[in-house]
């Protein structure tokens, strides 16, 4: 049994600097078998914690990017009319024979309709995402991405799967997970989630990460820029996140930014590297002026 | 422990925070399996299975550390089997403050407080009324019902100004306290009012999702069909439709920051940047004697920052008296030509002119331009005729002029308008799904200004009709 250590070390392993309530969190889900319910500001790794725990716990990835008019023909489950149409253009002939028995055409149709479960059979299934993790051999991870783009109907036909970790399918029946896999659900809280799938789900809120955990996640993805400037970088951005910018830089851009620095070189923060790849940070033209100000205020 | 996790989530509910008791359950699993010797681990435990919204989370941790001191804080001197009893009646939902109190000695009510800090000062202020009635003074059966009154409330549900309740929200906008307070909101203020809106938006949503459905369903694009339907043998089996261009609908909101009405614009102003960019295209101008713009810092700017900035008269001159002509007039003069699309008016004022020129004729060009105009007045009808006040005038050329008071009444009216809008560009089949809906309602007239001397006649919204003027 894995605890909430193990949890935190695991993540470590594959680059991802857990702090406690995540670490807590995914031991919950793993334990509970419940979904988590992430929601944060855009960029704070929240699709990179289910990447980094497929890696971790050696789940396979299976991801569902949520769109606005998702539905369950793209989410759950899809029949492959092409291939209904193929069998039976070329099933013709053994079915011109098999009917030529019947006497008439009621038993005809009789006979016919008795075979018909053959052309609705998971030979003709196409299984979209949460149907696939929820009959994949292994446990896998399910990431819902980005639920709060889909609709409100997509949402609820969300709350079959996520409470009973099965898929009705009318002309098969109820599909029950093999392995209930570890689910995770994210959301930048541009629409409300409805009540009744927060319910469901654990709720985990990552915000901007503290100053240590922001530097130990740039060490740990570039251990050259370890040290002095790390720790300058990061309290830089800490600042321009209160700057009230159009878009805060997150945790994905100072990773960028690392990566930036890393290949110039830099040694140093000045505001002169700042200019220079201020477009990194900032990401709308009146941000720009601000961090380039403050770069100024703050670095010289 | 689930006694204790139980009375933790009575207190949650206390707070207004709604836990359900599947999360309860959940609450229970999860610390069976991680434990609860840490306080740190028990309260994310805690946190991660009953907290559903960030916002709450504050109000969680409150709630957590006032909760949970509460054990720590026994004094060993204090009767254990009395505390239980006190427990056990709190979880049945007879817990009496009354009770609880030592003696007579009211005044000793510190303990109390810390015990449930849910307690308002209103609450313990009619608690120490009550002990002061004299029991000669009254009959006794009275002095009971009331006792009995005030136990239930020990375990009432929480308040309805509170988020998360059904009850409609009424926050008062004549109530003379804004004065005293500045133009800036209150963070309850603000929540109340993402309340209103998040709720109306909802309302509005499922509606105009069928319609706007509706109005995107063109003809038949065969090309496109045919290409889809190229693996079933060209069978028509999925069918392609022409989309129509969506069209969003415009609104141009007016709205006088004048001292007169500054309570009642502070909430068109904050109902406004909540709408923000949902599901209209806005433009907002603010007046007193001269008009702005303000849509880009509606956009841009938190919504405390811009009614500090309003409010020293950075964009508009306070100081000045409000004048309606000028103000028209220098509207049609910067802004009224530039306009796109035929949009919708919003304009909100008391219409008191200060004796100024009318400038009327401007209000019939504005109304040539405009799909629907609308007029919010906080003032009730019979001063519209009083002293300086307009409003017949200028009512006169409006769709409807409405008496808004509330920001339920703000919303519903703005609601209306957005579906009048929608009803505008809707599908055949839901306008007249509509119009027998409209017809099955009843109308209150007297909400309605009524154009003309033809008295009874409503002033229904009929687009089609409108053109033809």
């Amino acid at each position: 049994m894995i605890t909430e250590q193990g949890v935190k070390d695991l993540l470590n392993t594959s680059g991802y600097i857990a702090d406690d309530s995540i670490a807590t969190a995914v031991f919950l889900a793993i334990h509970m078998e419940k979904p988590i319910l992430i929601e944060g500001p855009p960029g704070v790794g929240k699709t990179g914690l289910a990447k980094a725990l497929s890696s971790a716990l050696d789940f396979p990835l299976v991801r569902l990017q949520c769109y606005e008019g998702i539905d369950e023909g793209k989410a759950l489950y899809d029949w492959e009319y092409g291939k209904q149409l193929l069998y039976t253009q070329l099933l013709r002939t053994q079915l011109d024979t098999y009917l030529s028995v019947s006497a008439d055409l009621r038993e005809a149709v009789e006979r016919l309709s008795a075979e018909e479960s053959l052309f609705f059979s998971k030979n003709f299934l196409v299984q979209r995402p949460i149907l696939r993790s929820f009959l994949s051999e292994k446990r896998s991870l399910l990431l819902i991405d980005e639920i709060d783009r889909s609709d409100d109907e997509f949402e609820a036909l969300l709350l079959e799967c996520l409470s009973d970790f099965q898929v009705s399918i009318p002309e098969l029946g109820v599909i029950e997970a093999k392995r209930k896999p570890l689910t995770i659900l994210t959301s930048n809280g541009t629409r409300m989630i409805s009540d009744a799938l927060r319910r469901r789900c654990l709720y985990l809120y990552i915000g901007y990460p503290e100053l240590d955990r922001e530097v130990a996640i740039v060490c740990a993805k570039f251990p050259d820029l370890c040290g002095n400037l790390a720790q300058q970088m990061v309290a830089f951005l800490r600042k321009a996140r209160e700057l009230n910018l159009r878009k805060p830089p997150s945790v994905s851009e100072t990773l960028d930014w690392a990566q930036v620095l890393s290949i110039m070189k830099a040694t140093q923060l000045t505001p002169e590297v700042v200019a220079n790849t201020v477009g990194v940070i900032a990401k709308h033209q009146t941000d720009l002026q601000k961090v380039t100000d403050l770069a100024v205020q703050e670095l010289s | 422990m689930e006694r204790i996790i139980t009375r933790f989530v009575a207190a949650l509910r206390e707070s207004g925070i709604r836990v359900s008791p599947g999360e309860t359950l959940d609450a229970v699993q999860a610390l069976a399996l991680a434990g609860m010797e840490r306080r740190r681990l028990t309260r994310r435990l805690l946190r991660l299975t009953l907290v559903k919204n960030v916002n709450d989370i504050p109000v969680f941790n409150e709630v957590f550390n006032s909760f949970f001191s509460r054990f720590r804080s026994v004094a060993p001197d204090i009767d254990i089997p009395d505390l239980m009893n006190a427990a056990t009646t709190n979880m049945e939902g007879e817990f009496n403050y009354l009770d609880q109190l030592p003696g007579d000695d009211h005044d000793d009510n510190a303990p109390l407080l810390k015990l449930d800090s849910d307690i308002n000062p209103e609450d313990l202020a009619e608690l120490k009324s009550l002990t002061e009635i004299d029991p000669d003074d009254t009959d006794g059966i009275e002095i009971v019902v009331q006792m009995k009154g005030y136990r239930g409330k020990a375990n009432k549900a929480p308040r309805p100004t509170r988020r998360y309740t059904q009850n409609p929200l009424t926050i008062e906008l004549n109530k003379g306290n804004s004065t005293a307070m500045g133009i800036t909101f209150t963070p309850e203020e603000q929540i109340a009012m993402q309340d209103v809106v998040s709720r109306m938006m909802l309302r509005l949503r499922k509606d105009m999702k069928r319609m706007q459905n509706n109005q995107s369903r063109g003809k038949l694009h065969v090309i496109k069909t045919i290409q889809k339907n190229y693996r079933h043998d060209m069978v028509p089996f999925v069918v392609a439709l022409r989309r129509k261009r969506r069209q969003k609908p415009r609104l141009v909101v007016l709205c006088d920051v004048s001292f007169s009405v500054s309570h009642a614009s502070r909430f068109m102003l904050l109902l406004l940047h909540t709408l923000h960019n949902q599901m209209l295209d806005v433009r907002s101008f603010i007046f007193n004697r001269e008009v702005a713009e303000i849509t880009e810092m509606l956009a841009n700017m938190p919504v405390n920052d811009l009614m500090e900035t309003i409010d020293k008269g950075d964009i508009v001159d306070l100081d000045e008296n409000s004048s309606f002509g000028q103000v028209f007039l220098s509207f049609k003069k910067k802004y009224l030509e530039n306009l796109r699309g035929r949009p919708a008016f919003i304009i909100l004022g008391d219409a008191r002119n200060n004796y100024d020129e009318a400038n009327d004729w401007v209000l019939d060009e504005m109304r040539e331009k405009a799909r629907y105009m609308l007029w919010l007045t906080p003032e009730e009808r019979d001063t519209w005729m009083r002293g300086d006040c307009l409003m017949e005038t200028y009512g006169s050329y409006c769709d409807k002029v409405e008496v808004v008071k509330t920001v339920e009444d703000l919303s519903m009216v703005v609601e209306d308008l957005l579906r009048d809008i929608y009803a505008d560009v809707a599908h055949p089949l839901d306008k007249k799904r509509m119009r027998e809906a409209k017809a099955a309602e009843v109308y209150d007239s007297k909400d309605y200004y009524t154009r003309g001397a033809s008295g009874g006649s409503e002033p229904s919204f009929d687009p089609a009709g409108r053109s033809q003027w």
